[in-house]
C-alpha cells in the first residue's frame, strides 16, 4: 500500500477536522455578532432612525456642543499629562534597579483595579462640602468638585496607568544599551531620550496615548460622580447621552452616542496601525 | 528498508524537494547533509509525516500500519520539550496517552521510564524541569522520550546544532553508541560535514532539493561525485588548468590525476585538500609552483599554512602534521616549493551535477 | 574590583532622580492621597456603625449580585475569550482581520454607549430582546451581558500573542508519539495558555466588580434585585451619606487590592513561562 497517501492524511491530523474548525469558528462568530457587533450596529440605526434633520439637530444642540467642548477640554489636559507621567515612570523603571521596583509597578496598576464609582468618590472626600480642603475651597471661593476641575482630576486619575504600562514592557525588552551608547558618546540625558529613546518607543507611545485618550473622553462613572451635570457646563459627552437617555430622547441619545463611536471606530483603526507600525520596528530590529 | 520514490515538495513557488529517490537500509545510521535550504529537513519532516509530499510514495519495510505515529520517532532541533512537566513526566507522555487498552498500567509506565532514564544516564535528574538542564541534558531527555514509544525508526534534526562544540562531540559519540545499542533505522539532519562523516554509516549529500551524492563517509569523502560536495565535505585548493592524457596542465606544470584518465577538457579544475599539499624547499621537485608563506597558524595536532602563488597571487592552504612541521621548519615570509599529491579534476560537465 | 564597580556606576544613564521623582510626586498626588482619603474617612466611624453599613441587608444583596454576576461574565469570557483567541490564531476565515481589529471595541467605546446600546437591543421590545424568550434587560442576565460586553478583549489579548509564540514542534512532538488532537490541546496547549487566560479572568473579574457605566442602564437598580455595589455607593453620595458610601468603598477596595495581587501574581507567572520559552 501507498504511504504517501497515508502522510497526507497525518499532516491533516496535525489540526483539527473540517468540521471541528467550521463549529468553532461558527460559535466564535455568532459570540462576536451578537455581542460586539450588533451593540454597534444599533447605535447607528436608532441614531438614523428618523432621519438627518432630527440626527443633525440632535448633534448641534447646544448643550451637546458645550459637552462636546468640555470633553475636547478635559482630554486636552489629561492625555498629555499622563503621557509626560507615563513616559517618566518608564523612564525610571525600566533603566534603573532600585527597590521597590515590582511595588511601584503594581502602584501604576491600583487605578485599573478601583471601581470608577470610587475614583469620583476620593475626589469627593477630598475636595467636597465636607471633604479635607472643602473649608478652605470655600473660603478661597474655589469650586472642584461640581465643576471642570473635578471633572479633570477624576479622569486622570481613571486613565492614571494608561501610556506607562503600554511603555514599560516595550522600554524593558529594547534595554538600556542604545541609550549608554548614547551617553558614552556624549550625549546629554535629555538628548539621549529625544534622539535614541523617542524613535525606539513613538508607536508604543502613540498606542498606549490613543488608548488613554480613548478612556478620557468615554469615561462615565468617576466623572459622574464629581460632575453634578450641570447641563452646559459640567456636563462631558457620556454624561450628556445619558441625561437624553433617561429623558427618553432616544433619538438624540443615540445620534450623540454614534458621534463616540466614530471616535471609537477611528481609535481602534489607529490603534491597530500603531500595533503593526510597532511589530514591524521589531521585525526590522531583529 | 525505507524507499523514497520520486518524492517532491514545493513551499509556493519555492521547490524544496526535487523528485528525491532513496532506499535506506534497516538498522543503518544515515546522515542527510547539505547547506541551509538543501531540502534536508524538509525531506525529514517528509519521513516523519510532518509535512506531506506533493509528489511520490514512500514505503516501509513492513507495510503500512494504521498506528504509522508510533513507528517514527522524531527528535526535534530545539528538542521541543514540554516546559511545564518534569523530565520523568515527558518521558512518560508517549506512553501515557495511548489508548487505555493499549497503555500499560502505572507501575510499567514507572519502570519503562527509570530504564530509559538510566540508558541516557539521567536517573538522577527525573524530577527536574526542562529549564533546570542543560543543552546536553535537553537534548538526551528529548531522545529518550522519544525512544519511549519504541519506534522503528528514529528521526533527528540537527541533533546537536544547538550545543556547544565540546558536548556536540561527546553526544556524537553517545549518539553512536546508542544506535549500536537500540539498532534502530536512524535518519539525522546535518549541516556539519565532521559530524556526519564521524557519526554516519551512510551520507545523503543534498543541495538545492536534489541528492548530489549517497554512499559510506569513505566514498564521499574520498570519491566525491561533483565539485559542489568536494567543497562541502572540506577545505580545497583549486588548480585551474587544461586536461589531456590523465594529466592537469598548468603552464609549465602537468599533474597525476586520479580517476577517469580519458577525460580531455579546456577549462578543468583541480581540487586538492589542504593535507595533501606537499610542501618543500627543493626546486628541483619536477611540476611544484613557487609560493609565499604568508600565515602559519602552529597549534593544535596539524599546523595550518597559508600561502600565496608567485607566479598567479592565488591562494592556497596547506596541513601539516607537527612532526612533519618540525621538520621542516618552515618561517613565514618563506619561499617554498608547492605540487598537489591528490587531484581531483572536474570539468564543465561536473558542475551541472 | 573597586575599579571596575566605579566603571559600571559610571555606565548608568541619567535622569533617576528626576523621572523617579516626579513619577512619585505625581503617584501620590493623584493617587495614593485621594485613595487613603476612603481610609481616612471611614475611620470616622466605629467599628461597630462600619460593621452595620456594610452587612446591611440590601447592601449584601448587591454584593452577591456585583460578585455573582462578575464571576458568571468572567467565565464566559473565558471560555469564549479562549476560544475566540484560538480562532484568529489558528484558522483562516473571511473577515478574520476586521474582527481581530474589532475586538478591542469595548476598550474604545465609552461605557455608557455601550451601556444603552446593550439595552435598546435586548430590551424585551429590541431587535434582538424579541426573540428571546426570557426577560434580559432589568434582570442579572442583562447586568452580565453587559459585564460580558465590557471584559471581552482580556482574556482573548492575553491569550492570543501567548497561542502565537507557540512553538510548532511542541505540538508535533506529541503528536510523533501518538497523542490524539484533543490529548495535544488538553495536556500541552492548555497548561501553556493557562496562565494567561487566568490572568485575562482576573482582569475581566475585577473590571466588572467595579464597572458602573454600561451596567446602570441595563440594570434596572432595584434594591435587593438589580443593583449592583458601585451603584450603592452612588445612591449613598446622591444622598450625602458620605461615611456610608466611603464604608462600602472600603470594602471593595480591599476587595480589588486582593484581586490586583493575583492579577500581578499571576503575570509574574505568565512572563516566567514566556521568559522560559
Amino acid at each position: 500500500m501507498a504511504i504517501g497517501t497515508l502522510a497526507v492524511q497525518r499532516k491533516v491530523s496535525l489540526s483539527e477536522p473540517l468540521w471541528v474548525r467550521i463549529l468553532l469558528i461558527s460559535i466564535a462568530l455568532i459570540f462576536l455578532v451578537l455581542f460586539l457587533f450588533f451593540p454597534l450596529l444599533i447605535i447607528f440605526t436608532q441614531a438614523f432612525d428618523k432621519g438627518w434633520a432630527v440626527y443633525l439637530a440632535s448633534i448641534s444642540d447646544p448643550d451637546a456642543l458645550a459637552a462636546i467642548r468640555l470633553t475636547i477640554l478635559v482630554a486636552a489636559i489629561t492625555v498629555p499629562l499622563n503621557a509626560i507621567f507615563g513616559v517618566a515612570a518608564a523612564w525610571s523603571i525600566t533603566k534603573f534597579r532600585f527597590k521597590g521596583k515590582n511595588i511601584l509597578i503594581t502602584l501604576i496598576d491600583l487605578p485599573f483595579a478601583v471601581s470608577p464609582v470610587i475614583a469620583g468618590l476620593v475626589f469627593v472626600l477630598l475636595f467636597g462640602g465636607q471633604g479635607l480642603f472643602g473649608e478652605w475651597l470655600f473660603q478661597n471661593d474655589m469650586k472642584i468638585i461640581f465643576a471642570v476641575p473635578g471633572i479633570i482630576l477624576a479622569t486622570m486619575f481613571i486613565t492614571f496607568p494608561f501610556v506607562a504600562r503600554e511603555l514599560i514592557p516595550i522600554m524593558q525588552s529594547q534595554g538600556s544599551s542604545e541609550e549608554e551608547a548614547s551617553v558614552l558618546l556624549g550625549a546629554s540625558g535629555w538628548k539621549t531620550f529625544v534622539h535614541v529613546t523617542l524613535p525606539n518607543i513613538k508607536w508604543g507611545l502613540l498606542y498606549g496615548i490613543i488608548l488613554c485618550n480613548a478612556r478620557a473622553i468615554g469615561e462615565f462613572g468617576a466623572v459622574s460622580v464629581v460632575s453634578g451635570h450641570i447641563r452646559g457646563l459640567t456636563n462631558t459627552l457620556p454624561l450628556h447621552i445619558e441625561i437624553l437617555y433617561n429623558e427618553y430622547q432616544f433619538t438624540a441619545s443615540f445620534a450623540v452616542a454614534s458621534l463616540m463611536s466614530v471616535a471609537a471606530i477611528v481609535t481602534l483603526i489607529l490603534k491597530n496601525f500603531f500595533e503593526w507600525k510597532m511589530n514591524n520596528g521589531i521585525g526590522e530590529s531583529v | 528498508m525505507i524507499q523514497l520514490t520520486d518524492i517532491s515538495k514545493n513551499f509556493g513557488r519555492y521547490q524544496a524537494l526535487k523528485h528525491i529517490n532513496l532506499d535506506i537500509p534497516s538498522g543503518e545510521l544515515v546522515a542527510l547533509l547539505g547547506p541551509s535550504g538543501s531540502g534536508k529537513t524538509s525531506l525529514l519532516r517528509i519521513i516523519a509525516g510532518l509535512e506531506a509530499a506533493d509528489e511520490g510514495v514512500i514505503h516501509f519495510e513492513e507495510q503500512a500500519t494504521n498506528d504509522y505515529g508510533q513507528q517514527v520517532g522524531f527528535v526535534f532541533q530545539h528538542y521541543a520539550l514540554f516546559k511545564h512537566m518534569t523530565v520523568f513526566e515527558n518521558v512518560a507522555y508517549g506512553l501515557k496517552v495511548k489508548k487505555r487498552k493499549e497503555r500499560l498500567p502505572k507501575q510499567k509506565i514507572r519502570e519503562k521510564v527509570q530504564e530509559l532514564l538510566q540508558l541516557v544516564r539521567l536517573e538522577e535528574f527525573a524530577d527536574r524541569y526542562p529549564s533546570q538542564l542543560s543543552g546536553g541534558q535537553r537534548q538526551r531527555v528529548a531522545l529518550a522520550r522519544t525512544l519511549a514509544v519504541e519506534p522503528k525508526i528514529l528521526l533527528l534534526d540537527e541533533p546537536f546544532g544547538a550545543l556547544d562544540a565540546k558536548v556536540r562531540k561527546e553526544l556524537r559519540r553517545w549518539l553512536r553508541r546508542l544506535h549500536d545499542e537500540v539498532s534502530v533505522t536512524t535518519i539525522f539532519v546535518t549541516h556539519d560535514q565532521e559530524e556526519a562523516l564521524d557519526v554516519a554509516d551512510r551520507i545523503v549529500v543534498l543541495n538545492e532539493g536534489v541528492v548530489v551524492q549517497e554512499g559510506t563517509p569513505d566514498e564521499v569523502y574520498h570519491h566525491p561525485n561533483s565539485p559542489f560536495v568536494y567543497n562541502f565535505l572540506g577545505d580545497v585548493n583549486l588548480f585551474k588548468g587544461r586536461l589531456e592524457r590523465g594529466k592537469l596542465h598548468q603552464g609549465l606544470c602537468e599533474w597525476e590525476i586520479s580517476g577517469d584518465l580519458e577525460r580531455q577538457s579546456e577549462a578543468a579544475v583541480g581540487f586538492v585538500r589542504p593535507h595533501d599539499l606537499l610542501i618543500t624547499r627543493d626546486l628541483t621537485v619536477k611540476d611544484s609552483v613557487p609560493a609565499w608563506i604568508t600565515y602559519i597558524q602552529a597549534f593544535g595536532k596539524s599546523v595550518k599554512i597559508e600561502l600565496k602563488r608567485q607566479d598567479s597571487d592565488e591562494y592556497l592552504e596547506a596541513e601539516l602534521s607537527r612532526e612533519q612541521f618540525n621538520e621542516l621548519q618552515l618561517q613565514k615570509k618563506e619561499l617554498v616549493y608547492i605540487k598537489p599529491n591528490q587531484l581531483h579534476v572536474f570539468t564543465p560537465d561536473d558542475y551541472s551535477i | 574590583m573597586a575599579s571596575v564597580q566605579q566603571a559600571r556606576q559610571h555606565r548608568s544613564l541619567p535622569g533617576f532622580g528626576l523621572t523617579l521623582g516626579f513619577t512619585l510626586f505625581y503617584l501620590s498626588i493623584l493617587v495614593l492621597l485621594p485613595l487613603s482619603m476612603v481610609f481616612v474617612k471611614s475611620s470616622g466611624l466605629s467599628w461597630g456603625e462600619f460593621l452595620g453599613v456594610v452587612t446591611e441587608k440590601r447592601v449584601m444583596a448587591s454584593y452577591r449580585l456585583s460578585f455573582g454576576t462578575a464571576f458568571t461574565a468572567s467565565v464566559i469570557n473565558l471560555v469564549f475569550g479562549i476560544l475566540i483567541a484560538w480562532v484568529f490564531v489558528r484558522y483562516h476565515f473571511p473577515f478574520r482581520r476586521l474582527l481581530d481589529g474589532l475586538i478591542d471595541l469595548p476598550f474604545a467605546l465609552p461605557t455608557a454607549v455601550a451601556g444603552i446600546a446593550l439595552t435598546t437591543l435586548y430590551a424585551e421590545q429590541g431587535r434582538l430582546g424579541q426573540f428571546i424568550p426570557m426577560k434580559i434587560v432589568y434582570t442579572p442576565i442583562g447586568i452580565t451581558i453587559a459585564l460580558v460586553f465590557i471584559g471581552l478583549p482580556f482574556v482573548v489579548r492575553m491569550v492570543q500573542p501567548v497561542l502565537q509564540g507557540l512553538e510548532k514542534e511542541l505540538e508535533e512532538a506529541s503528536y510523533m508519539m501518538g497523542a490524539s488532537r484533543l490529548q495535544t490541546f488538553r495536556k500541552i496547549i492548555f497548561p501553556e495558555i493557562l496562565p494567561a487566560a487566568l490572568t485575562g479572568f482576573a482582569l475581566t473579574f475585577a473590571r466588572a466588580l467595579g464597572e458602573y457605566g454600561s451596567v446602570v442602564f441595563i440594570a434596572g437598580n432595584m434594591p435587593m434585585k438589580t443593583e449592583i455595589t458601585p451603584l450603592i455607593i452612588m445612591t449613598k453620595l446622591e444622598q450625602y451619606d458620605y461615611a456610608g458610601a466611603t464604608a462600602i468603598a472600603v470594602v471593595m477596595l480591599i476587595l480589588s487590592f486582593i484581586l490586583l495581587l493575583c492579577i500581578n501574581g499571576l503575570q509574574w507567572w505568565t512572563s516566567r513561562k514566556i521568559l522560559e520559552n
